[in-house]
């Protein structure tokens, strides 16, 4: 303790120290670089905010254009149609439908991924045999491409020869259509979805239930505090931090659901798993559509739902959020 | 010291900026070679390297060097290309996106080029002509074509007490088949049917269409015509096999059906010669596709050719483009790149010319029948800038009907209203 406190006293006084060391340096405004020093640091970052520009900046400026144009890339005639592409957003009912879904993803796949992979991070948060094997393995599933993760699953839930279907008549729960089934599809996808990012998650929560100090379970401990009282009033606080990073990740990630829509059902059946970003991937390349003009202004509206959505997360962190200060 | 490193650094942010600029090379000279876009892989890619090969020795000035482009990838990437005035001289593009490319300025309208005495146009089949061909401007060379016909695994026949479908069968005699193929004991199934609702959900319905005597669209392509007797029947037919018998393996991810063909699971398939290579585990026949008599159809199919296409890069390179492509697909070049390949022979001439079909047979057993069925293309898809949206309506058509969410008079209904308001607002 008297260790701790020092070092909190010295950390405290080196803080003082340097800011009456830079209100000496500084009267008023801080100091300006010097000229050779400005080019020296822009020499430096050149390459890198070319490139930036180059592939970041660049597509997005254009795309944004595009989204106020009838344009299809192959045809230098490219008129200006101002807000028509987000108006034709209101009348498409497949918009309608990619919303709801992306929502529902949503909705499930966000708490089901950190739930799970809470539940794993406990759990593998002591010391066990073999420990390191089963942490490699939660890992793993971050490891393994998308693409593998979706033929492993379509044949897991092949309605007529996936072992899933094969367990249920075991037990005799009807046979299931799962993929193949419009009403069923959006589930094995969330499923499959949240055995993808368990890896991501344990990681994440078992590096910040590390950073627990064990002072205070025990000190909970000697007051009496049960194992799930120790781990409400203690431990979840304290994993705050790391569930808002993952909330909001995770909830990035499932706005821009893609890849395992794509490889395993293209958006079908009838259109139950055609997702936003699917939908504008489909509008600008799939089927030969070319309405980039279109996919870019869906792409904007989701960009704009995504940084509300995480303002938001931010907002309701401030409240929820315990950082040990 | 410090003009040093400034010095690299500018020059590393120049190399970022020159490698995203580069173009293909000197403008209207055919020195450094043409250059030539293209997917093929293995045996494809074999062949076409040997026959570049021979070209390139031929003609030391007008050399040709390829870049391998995923074919499915090829659009986004030429599109980027042409924005950056970097396209190359010649590319292969998906039939399918024949219209939309027509409408690049850079594509080079081939109309009297392939006029010219001695390409013999009409050598190519039909189909082909018709898929190269935009508002009677042709814009393409024919690279690759082939067709459905229905490929069927013979012990599943004999097994079930069948006799091997004859080329005139009928679709009643294909859904008794299916019928009796079908194990549900075994998880064996009739036939299959792909349902992602993509082009290759609508493409095999189309043949069918066709069969029973209908048309996709008005002969101006400005309506729909397949809500008639003939969008019933086929689509009926589909029905039956899928939610009534239960004999059709319903396949969304397009690619299962072919696994499940080769390890004995489905006893017919309607498919094209791309498949057969990987059946080889299982004897299989291949048959024309059946009928439906008393309609006008008789036996169709339905064929998606694909194109080279020739981007300006200057005079002298479109017209050494042009006349290697000319060589590239004449009939003595054709009959080494079929034989090699497998694939099927993209002019009549090659097919006639004597101990063809047995060559090929050898190589890739059966695939004469997909050969001869060439013969049986009479029609081609609406050549139109609106025909995704069009296949878009028309996938989802189908796979309502063979999930049992909707019946067929009311999907064509429903189809044919969505379809014609497609085509009124355009191809955006």
């Amino acid at each position: 303790m008297a260790v701790a406190a020092a070092r909190e006293l010295g950390e405290e006084s080196g803080l003082r120290r340097q800011r009456r060391l830079g209100r000496q340096a500084s009267p008023g405004k801080p100091r300006r670089p010097k000229a050779g020093e400005q080019i020296a640091a822009w020499t430096f970052l050149t390459p890198g905010v070319a490139l930036i520009m180059l592939f970041g900046v660049a597509p997005v400026i254009w795309s944004a254009v595009m989204s106020f144009q009838r344009n299809n890339l192959f045809s230098p005639n490219t008129p200006f149609v101002g807000l028509a592409n987000y108006r034709q957003m209101l009348h498409d009912p497949i918009v309608g439908q990619a919303i709801e879904h992306t929502i529902v993803y949503t909705a499930l796949f966000v708490p089901g991924t950190m739930l799970v992979g809470l539940f794993l991070g406990v759990a593998m948060n002591r010391p066990l045999k073999f420990i390191s094997v089963y942490r490699t393995a939660a890992y793993a599933t971050i490891a393994i491409s998308t693409i593998s993760e979706a033929l492993v699953f379509i044949w897991l839930f092949d309605p007529s020869y996936g072992i899933v279907n094969y367990l249920f008549s075991l037990v005799h729960i009807p046979q299931q259509q799962f993929l193949s089934s419009p009403s069923e599809a959006l589930y094995v996808i969330v499923i499959m979805t949240i055995w993808g990012w368990t890896g991501f998650a344990v990681v994440v929560y078992l590096a910040a239930l590390q950073g627990i100090p064990q002072v205070l379970t025990e000190a909970a401990a000697i007051d009496g505090a049960g194992r799930w009282a120790t781990f409400r009033r203690i431990t979840l606080p304290l994993l705050s931090p790391a569930s808002l990073f993952l909330a909001v990740w995770l909830t990035i990630n499932a706005l821009q659901l893609f890849d395992e829509v794509y490889f395993s059902t293209s958006g079908g059946p009838l259109n139950s798993t055609t997702v936003l970003v699917y939908y504008l991937y489909e509008q600008a390349f799939g089927g030969a559509n070319f309405n980039f003009g279109y996919a870019s202004a869906i792409a904007y509206f989701l960009f704009i739902v995504i940084i509300v959505i995480t303002a938001i997360q931010f907002r309701a962190g401030r409240r929820f959020v315990h950082y040990r200060s | 010291m410090r003009r040093h490193w400034l010095g690299a650094a500018m020059a590393s942010a120049l190399v970022a900026f020159g490698l995203a600029a580069c173009g293909t090379g000197t403008p209207n000279s055919t020195a450094g070679g043409l250059q030539i876009w293209e997917g093929y892989t293995g045996a494809e890619a074999k062949a076409f390297t040997h026959l570049l090969d021979v070209w390139n020795k031929a003609h030391p000035t007008e050399k040709v060097t390829y870049l391998y482009v995923d074919n499915d990838d090829s659009l986004p990437k030429l599109l980027t290309a042409v924005k950056g005035g970097s396209q190359p001289d010649i590319a292969y593009v998906y039939g399918s996106w024949a219209p939309n490319v027509a409408q690049i300025p850079q594509v080079v309208n081939l109309t009297k080029v392939v006029q010219r005495p001695g390409v013999n146009w009409d050598d190519f089949w039909v189909g082909e002509r018709d898929v190269a061909t935009v508002k009677g401007e042709v814009i393409g060379i024919p690279a690759l074509v082939d067709n459905l016909a229905v490929v069927y695994n013979k012990a599943l026949f004999t097994a079930a007490g069948l006799q091997p479908p004859s080329p005139n069968w009928t679709w009643n005699q294909f859904v008794a088949d299916a019928k009796k193929l079908t194990i549900p004991a075994k998880k064996q199934f009739g036939t299959a049917y792909v349902t992602p609702g993509s082009e290759d959900t609508v493409w095999h319905w189309e043949a069918l269409l066709w069969e029973a005597g209908g048309a996709i669209l008005n002969s101006s392509n400005t309506k729909a015509a397949f809500d008639s007797p003939a969008g019933l029947k086929s689509l009926e037919t589909l029905r039956t096999m899928a939610v009534t018998d239960k004999s059709m393996y319903l396949d969304p991810t397009d690619s299962e059906y072919a696994n499940l063909f080769n390890s004995g699971r489905i006893g017919m398939l309607v498919t094209g010669p791309w498949d057969l290579s990987g059946f080889p585990s299982v004897k299989y026949g291949v048959q024309i596709m059946p009928s439906f008599p008393g309609t006008s159809g008789g036996h169709q199919t339905i064929s998606g050719p694909d194109n080279w296409v020739i981007f300006n890069n200057g005079s002298k390179r479109v017209a050494a483009a042009e006349k290697f492509l000319l060589w590239m697909t004449a009939t003595p070049q054709a009959t080494y790149f079929s034989l090699h390949t497998g694939d099927l022979p993209i002019r009549k001439s090659v097919e006639d010319s004597p101990g063809f079909l047995q060559k090929m047979d050898q190589a890739l057993p059966e695939v004469d029948t997909f050969i001869t069925n060439l013969g049986n293309v009479k029609q081609a898809r609406p050549q139109i800038p609106t025909y995704p949206k069009v296949s878009t309506i028309l996938g989802q058509m189908i796979v309502s009907v063979l999930l049992g969410k909707s019946q067929p008079q009311a999907a064509l209904a429903n189809a044919a209203q969505q379809v014609n308001q497609a085509l009124a607002s355009g191809s955006n």
